[in-house]
């Protein structure tokens, strides 16, 4: 016996299993960000639960009425997840250094205090984005060289917008486990929040 | 050299020239270019279409509309715009000339 939630996709309202709905949620959620930096982003995201939901129609019968967690995984093989997707990808100037394993200083807007350049400065070396703020808290201090150096950091330096730009920040291959993990701690940190 | 990047990025090239193509002759709904993609062998996962197809909307090549359906909610219907059926036409050129100059390097 097993749980099963009822949602509306792209207009259809489908009984799921719970497992099978955490994972389609965990999906989408990885597709919203994979597509965060793209213009018209939510205008994508409803034409892929729209070809989700036909997808899903296709495999219900009257004798099968409800989404597994193999139809899950086989209509997300379908549609391709943000890795496979990105393969055939427009490359813009940006993308062309996410390669995996690529080490790079972003600007890190989940921590930010200002614009997010000592917390990126802080993740890319491991830090304590502290140590990194009252270095240029001192050097401000100094003759102001720290509010130039901020500044100039801060129009160089991209802000760390996907998922796997996040990953890159802290220096860990990009692949769709650290996707994945990174996913969930998100949705790990909202609950939480939620619950406050 | 990876193969399988030369590959994709060989598809990706030409993933644009395929959907202006697909459009050509009538409007599609959005699952009819994939099936015709994927039977073409373009297109490995269907989600790479849907920001293309986007991406070509905005920059004004395509446009839609929305028709009912008998089967459930309102589709979409890609077209191409008089700009979008220019574009193709010059991309038709620049097609044959590429296939003309590889087929004279690899008979050399």
């Amino acid at each position: 016996m097993k749980i099963t939630v009822s949602i509306n996709l792209g207009g259809y309202s489908f009984n799921i299993d719970e497992d099978a709905y955490s994972e389609l949620k965990r999906y989408l959620k990885s597709l919203e960000l994979h597509f965060a930096g793209e213009e018209s982003s939510s205008e994508i995201l409803s034409d892929i639960e729209t070809r989700m939901a036909e997808l899903f129609r296709a495999k219900l019968t009257p004798y099968k009425q409800v989404i597994t967690m193999d139809d899950a995984q086989s209509v997300i093989s379908v549609l391709g997840t943000p890795e496979d997707i990105s393969d055939n990808k427009e490359t813009s100037a940006r993308d062309k250094f996410s390669t995996p394993g690529y080490h790079r200083i972003y600007r890190d807007s989940d921590r930010r205090i200002i614009g997010g350049v000592c917390a990126g400065m802080g993740a890319y070396w491991n830090i304590d984005p502290w140590i990194v703020r009252v270095i240029f808290i001192i050097l401000t201090m100094m003759g102001g060289m720290g509010l130039l150096i901020y500044l100039i950091l801060y129009i160089v330096l991209p802000e760390a917008k996907t998922t796997a730009q996040k990953i890159e920040m802290k220096g860990e291959p990009v692949n769709i486990h650290n996707i994945k993990d990174a996913v969930k701690k998100e949705f790990d940190t909202v609950r939480k929040n939620m619950k406050l | 050299m990876d193969l399988e990047n030369t590959k994709a990025q060989m598809r990706k090239g030409i993933l644009e020239y395929c959907i202006l193509s697909v459009l050509s002759g009538s409007s599609c709904y959005a699952s009819d270019i994939i099936k015709e993609l994927k039977e073409a062998r373009v297109i490995v996962v269907e989600g790479t279409l849907y920001p293309l197809l986007t991406r070509l909307k905005n920059a004004g090549l395509l446009s839609y509309r929305w028709e009912e359906s008998q089967q459930g909610p309102p589709r979409k219907y890609y077209e191409l715009t008089t700009e979008g059926k220019e574009y193709l036409a010059d991309l038709d050129r620049s097609w044959d000339e590429l296939v003309e100059s590889v087929n004279l390097v690899r008979t050399r």
